[in-house]
């Protein structure tokens, strides 16, 4: 049992309440002089109330859900940069490459055999891919599979 | 009269080839979706937004598409629920008490069949009780000033975690953090740049509906790679047929019950779905006493959570649809698509934008019926998609929130951002800060700023103009009460769903 989570949650929070507040003041004053409500008031408000409730979690956290310190720790990870090399390569690579190769991971990370996790990936982006290109006439990236 | 005309042109909107088939593909799509552990309604309405919004649907076609997969939604969830004696989303919850246990007995079909029926009902007396109250509300919310708008935002915030909810303060400081995100961008009324940091793709704010699929849809798929839910789950057969008519007329006052409390959970602030299946279910033990076999496959005790849901999925489209404030997260999720697409949601809407919104009236109550065909003979279709491995779903469900927010701006800046959006979703999660209000603080955030810009200029700059009408000293007292409320009988009412779910 512990309370470590809050705590450190409610501190981050804290000073992001603080900088966002600091960073309110630093608007420059808007043309036509101040009226009773400028573009400071409100964020001034959101800082003072997130200071407050992120101070209360400090002081009073909610017991914590455990972290996953084990292999589905380490999964998570995979999944976050799956998606993230996903994102990098959707353009070079084209729609159909990389969306293939970001199912055929993840799927076997969720411990699909690897025919049918390859093989979800391929259909799955093929459909999408002329549903949207020539369907919808919405534009998916060509990449490497241009056709000339 | 008014609104029998109003409807009539509704019925216009909704039942043109294009509007009629939007509505049958999101019926079925919605039920797939409510079915699918794991994949709820607010998530499923999540990523189907950017799709209707690239593909240049218009308002009313989009937003029928939407109703729909939310009505579906609330059916769907009860298949898993009986057959499984997982709730496909939460409302389902309470359906598994009795569900379950009848489809061990055998009489699964039935079960679905009834429940089938009794969410007809639902939502059939949901969408009459909307057609009835909406306009009523929308003529009152005529008279609010930007004063009233401004504690009614308060109020929505503050019943949003809900009578069941576990900490106000982290609701409070979930929704405040989403409208701190709302700030980001030029602001409108001065144009001075806020918090941009000089980064070009920040100037026009950051776009909801990226962080609405990053929060729900991907931290969805890290939750779930934790909790590695196992791929084989038994499914029980369902069989034949075997209900009768007077088992149904049996069952009619209980479902017309549930329907009405359904509904008026639904309409209230920080009641909801949940809430209204669980009371339906309570009640109906409570009234039927002991002669009932509540808990060992009771037919009434399925009856009964399904009405409730359904009718509450329909009164809760009232505060949106009425006032702009949502008062779940699939409503919020709605409310989104409504500001994405230009519409102001609020009183105006219902003369503004009148085809919009009784279109949608309309389509919800042909929805109905649509769902009651599908769900009656379909049901086996729906049950062999159900077991779809999850392991193929979850990266499919990715592929298609990545398309549907790459087609929008066509910018992978975009997609980095909706991936920050679902680790910090995930963080969320596991510090239990609720995801919905951040969106809801996203949403309404610029409309309260506004309004207290304009209540500031009527009153001179006297900030006691926030409370000094009477209306406004209502809504901030409700406000109050729905934060404290949770605190007094909250723990009361999560032990006693505990309690019930732990006997079954």
């Amino acid at each position: 049992m512990s309370f470590i989570n809050d705590r450190v949650f409610g501190l981050l929070m804290f000073i992001l309440a603080v900088a966002y507040g600091w960073g309110a003041l630093q608007f420059p004053e808007p043309f036509g002089g101040a009226e009773a409500v400028g573009p400071k008031t409100f964020p001034l408000i959101l800082s003072v109330i997130l200071a407050l409730t992120s101070a209360y979690l400090v002081i009073k956290p909610d017991q914590d859900l455990s972290w996953p310190l084990n292999r589905s720790g380490i999964d998570i990870l995979i999944a976050i940069a799956i998606l993230i090399i996903y994102t990098m390569l959707l353009e070079p690579l084209g729609f159909i490459l990389a969306t293939t190769m970001m199912v055929t991971s993840l799927s076997r990370l969720l411990k699909a055999p690897v025919k049918n996790a390859f093989f979800t990936g391929l259909i799955g982006s093929v459909v999408i891919f002329v549903l949207f290109n020539y369907g919808l006439e919405l534009t998916l990236p060509h990449g490497l599979l241009e056709l000339r | 009269m008014d609104t029998l005309n109003y409807l009539i042109d509704g019925f216009g909107v909704a039942l043109t080839p294009m509007n009629l088939s939007l509505a049958l593909m999101g019926a079925f799509m919605g039920t797939l979706i409510g079915a699918l552990p794991g994949l709820g309604p607010a998530n499923g309405v999540a990523i189907l937004i950017p799709l209707a919004f690239s593909l240049g649907m218009p308002a009313d076609s989009a937003l029928i598409l939407l109703t729909s997969v939310y009505a579906g939604a609330m059916y769907g969830g009860r298949i898993s629920s009986i057959l499984l004696n997982i709730p496909g989303d939460e409302p389902a919850m309470m359906t598994c008490l009795d569900g379950y246990p009848m489809a061990t007995k055998g009489r699964a079909s039935d079960a679905l069949a009834i429940s089938a029926i009794a969410s007809f009902m639902g939502g059939l007396i949901g969408t009459i009780g909307l057609i009835l109250l909406a306009p009523i509300l929308a003529k009152f919310a005529l008279t609010f000033g930007p004063a009233e708008y401004f504690a009614l935002f308060v109020l929505a915030f503050a019943t949003l975690g809900g009578i069941t909810g576990k900490n106000p303060i982290k609701t409070i400081l979930a929704a405040t953090l989403g409208i701190m995100i709302s700030t980001v961008g030029i602001d409108i009324s001065t144009g001075t740049q806020r918090y941009t940091f000089g980064v070009l793709e920040l100037y026009e704010g950051i776009d909801f509906i990226l962080a609405i699929v990053g929060l729900f849809a991907i931290s969805e798929l890290l939750i779930f790679l934790e909790e590695h839910a196992t791929s084989g789950r038994k499914m029980i057969k369902v069989g034949k047929l075997s209900l009768t008519l007077k088992e149904l007329l049996w069952i009619l006052p209980t479902t017309l019950r549930g329907s009405i409390l359904g509904f008026i959970s639904g309409v209230l602030p920080g009641a909801g779905a949940s809430l209204g299946s669980f009371i339906s279910y309570t009640l109906e033990k409570q009234v039927t006493g002991k002669k009932g076999d509540f808990g060992n496959g009771d037919s009434r005790g399925v009856a009964a959570p399904e009405a409730g849901n359904n009718a509450a999925s329909s009164g809760a489209l009232v505060p949106m649809l009425t006032l702009g404030v949502p008062g779940s997260g699939t409503t919020a999720v709605l409310l989104a698509m409504l500001i994405s697409m230009n519409i102001t949601p609020g009183p105006l809407m219902f003369t503004q934008n009148a085809d919009v919104v009784w279109g949608v009236i309309a389509a919800l109550l042909i929805g109905n019926f649509i769902l009651l065909l599908l769900n009656i003979p379909l049901v086996g279709v729906f049950v062999r998609l159900l077991s779809v491995p999850q392991m193929y779903l979850m990266p499919s469900v990715m592929m298609v929130a990545f398309v549907g927010i790459y087609s929008i701006s066509h910018s992978t800046f975009d997609l980095y951002f909706m991936i920050v959006f679902g680790i910090a979703g995930y963080i969320f999660r596991k510090i239990e800060i609720p995801l919905v209000p951040i969106i809801l603080g996203m949403l309404l955030g610029p409309e309260m700023e506004k309004n207290l810009g304009h209540a500031m200029i009527l009153s001179d700059g006297q900030w006691s103009i926030l409370w000094q009408s009477g209306l406004c000293k209502i809504l901030w007292a409700i406000a109050m009460l729905g934060l404290l409320l949770p605190y007094l009988v909250g723990p009361i009412f999560r032990k006693r769903i505990r309690a019930a779910v732990a006997e079954n």
